[in-house]
């Protein structure tokens, strides 16, 4: 149990590292290869359906020498597959990962995990570093269902439905193909897909500023753990999965 | 003779309007075709035209523009017309009978008794439901009663055109008349839903052909769409489709991709999200559809077609109660909301830093450690 915690002594943390930081292996090898696969996916998928909709600087001569939209859409199509397969893959690692995978998960009918949510919203409006979390927090993790994994299935349905909108009668028609009539057709489908799809953008905003906030001001090497899977906190930190 | 002229089959009746038999197979050899059929089912389409009795068919008109029956009379085989109006007896027809008033009247509802369960029901044009139905009334009747009242005991229940089929432009917001399509307003009937604004003269002999010679309702898809006719997209089978996927596009309705006959997609062509077979059958005995005379598609014979306008747009507004924006327009408006947040955040944690207090320095929380 110690007190002010923050007030180091730069002389004793060097010769006693080990009483000042620890480290947590938290982020297993499959949860850091989908957020990987999964960003570059979503970048790609992205910035390939901004040109499916707003198709720019139309190529000159016969249509035969061309292939630009056809092209693009392989790349967004090969795109959405792959991100099909590592969200299932990362939904299946919830259930057998570490409990770092699990964490985030939104418990609504806990008034713990409400009180969570706005003391982390409340540390970083205040700009305070509160409880540390080596999972996800509340906040964190409200924001991730939200927006990773709503907007992720939503995604899926909608785009399977919309692709498989070219092989009428084939297997992913019958697996997708009731979304069409449910969103009330194939264009209104289409725009929902559309602005599902800016959910990312509002997400990837939020996710890198609160990234780089958290990693710089809190010293847990957030940035890092993604890539080795290890976090760090300081001595005297509220630690909470 | 009345009653020999009904029980006649089609060919009986084709052949006292003057029509050979060698025209006759030509017009059941291109029926099997347009119904994507295999040439083995000619002789069996034959058959039933020259042997079954006509079909009895009620032909009702609600809240519509006659685009249907006006499209249905201009089918392009030769004999098509005289067929589509030969191959059925249609006993009660507003617009195209005889007879007219309480004689009318009498027509439908001894046809609706005499041929109780074998009769179809053939509705144009939808019903209005708001006030009891006051806003179609056809002799002093609501058409909604005249249609539940009809579908009872039909056979099967055909929703001509986008009207009956969607709502189409009656329907469309604010729907005073709170206009609904016929499958919302009956129940327990074998329906089936034939879109377009009007649906192509081919396509609704081949419903009828259909009906007719194998005596059940063709395999419909989700939308209760026969699928022969509409199981794919304009988009997959149009003749631009080239342009699309090089990426070629008309811009404006004067630039040299219109002359050259690019994709119109960037001008707000449905194509890619509606299904029809203006590609396949055109339209005007074959001449041309709208996507062939430099005009998009508009998705006539898609749900809600007149709501997801503008035409001339690619996208359109989603149906979020009181935001009339395009999801784009959304999503960078959302998108900016963002950056802003988290630039601000970002500037008072550096005003704060600048200001020499450190993030967490003076924190309260309890220095506890866990685990």
């Amino acid at each position: 149990m110690a007190t002010s915690t923050h007030e180091f002594d730069p002389q004793a943390m060097g010769q006693h590292p080990e009483q000042y930081f620890r480290r947590e292996y938290v982020w297993q090898l499959p949860v850091r290869i989908t957020h990987w696969v999964n960003a570059a996916c979503l970048t790609v998928l992205f910035l390939t359906g901004l040109y499916i909709s707003h198709p720019l600087l139309a190529p000159s001569g016969e249509a035969v020498h061309h292939f630009v939209m056809g092209r693009v859409r392989q790349f967004h199509f090969a795109a959405a597959m792959l991100f099909t397969v590592t969200f299932m893959v990362r939904v299946y690692w919830f259930w057998v990962g570490n409990n770092y995978a699990r964490s985030g998960f939104p418990y609504v009918w806990r008034p713990q995990w409400w009180a969570d949510l706005f003391r982390q919203a409340a540390d970083y409006l205040r700009l305070e570093r509160g409880h540390v979390h080596l999972g996800h927090n509340s906040l964190g993790g409200a924001t991730y269902t939200v927006f990773v994994i709503f907007l992720g299935w939503c995604q899926i349905f909608t785009g399977m439905a919309l692709y498989s909108e070219s092989n009428p009668g084939g297997i992913l028609n019958r697996l997708f193909g009731w979304v069409l009539p449910l969103l009330g057709g194939s264009f209104q489908t289409h725009m929902w897909h559309h602005f599902f799809a800016w959910g990312f953008v509002v997400f990837a905003i939020l996710h890198v500023y609160i990234v780089l906030y958290d990693s710089t001001q809190y010293g847990n090497g957030l940035i890092t753990s993604i890539i080795s899977g290890y976090k760090f906190y300081q001595k005297g930190d509220f630690k909470e999965d | 003779m009345e009653t020999h002229t009904r029980s006649a089959s089609t060919y009986d009746v084709l052949r006292a309007h003057g029509v050979d038999r060698r025209r006759f197979l030509k017009f059941c050899t291109m029926m099997a075709a347009a119904m994507g059929l295999d040439a083995t089912v000619v002789p069996q389409i034959v058959e039933a035209l020259e042997t079954k009795p006509r079909l009895p068919v009620i032909w009702l008109h609600g809240l519509e523009c006659t685009c249907c029956s006006e499209s249905f009379i201009r089918s392009s085989h030769p004999i098509a017309q005289d067929v589509i109006l030969n191959m059925i007896s249609l006993d009660y027809d507003d617009t195209l009978m005889a007879a007219a008033g309480f004689q009318a009247e009498e027509n439908r509802k001894r046809t609706m008794k005499d041929y109780s369960g074998q009769y179809v029901l053939a509705v144009e044009g939808n019903a209005p439901t708001a006030d009891g139905g006051v806003y179609c009334t056809v002799g002093g009747e609501t058409f909604l009663n005249i249609l539940q009242e009809t579908a009872e005991n039909a056979k099967a229940v055909i929703a001509w055109g986008s009207c009956a089929s969607n709502g189409c432009v009656q329907a469309a917001k604010p729907n005073p008349t709170g206009a609904k399509p016929i499958h919302e307003l009956i129940s327990h009937k074998a329906i089936i839903n034939v879109p377009g604004c009007p649906p192509i003269a081919e396509v609704m002999t081949g419903v009828l052909t259909y009906i007719l010679t194998f005596g059940a309702l063709p395999e419909l898809d989700r939308y209760g769409r026969p699928k022969m006719f509409y199981a794919q997209r304009i988009h997959d089978k149009c003749y631009r489709r080239a342009f699309f996927d090089a990426g070629q596009f008309v811009e404006t309705w004067d630039d040299e991709g219109a002359k050259k006959g690019w994709c119109l997609y960037k001008m707000g062509c449905r194509g890619p999200t509606t299904y029809n077979s203006c590609p396949t059958f055109k339209w005007n005995n074959g001449v041309s559809y709208p996507i062939g005379s430099g005009h998009g598609c508009i998705g006539c014979s898609e749900e809600n077609f007149w709501d997801d306008g503008p035409f001339y747009e690619r996208l359109s507004s989603i149906p979020v109660p009181g935001i009339d924006s395009t999801p784009d327009a959304i999503g960078a408006v959302a998108a900016g909301a963002a950056l802003i947040g988290v630039g601000a955040h970002f500037i008072s944690t550096e005003v704060r830093r600048a200001a020499g207090k450190k993030i967490g320095s003076d924190t309260e929380a309890q220095g506890k450690e866990g685990r």
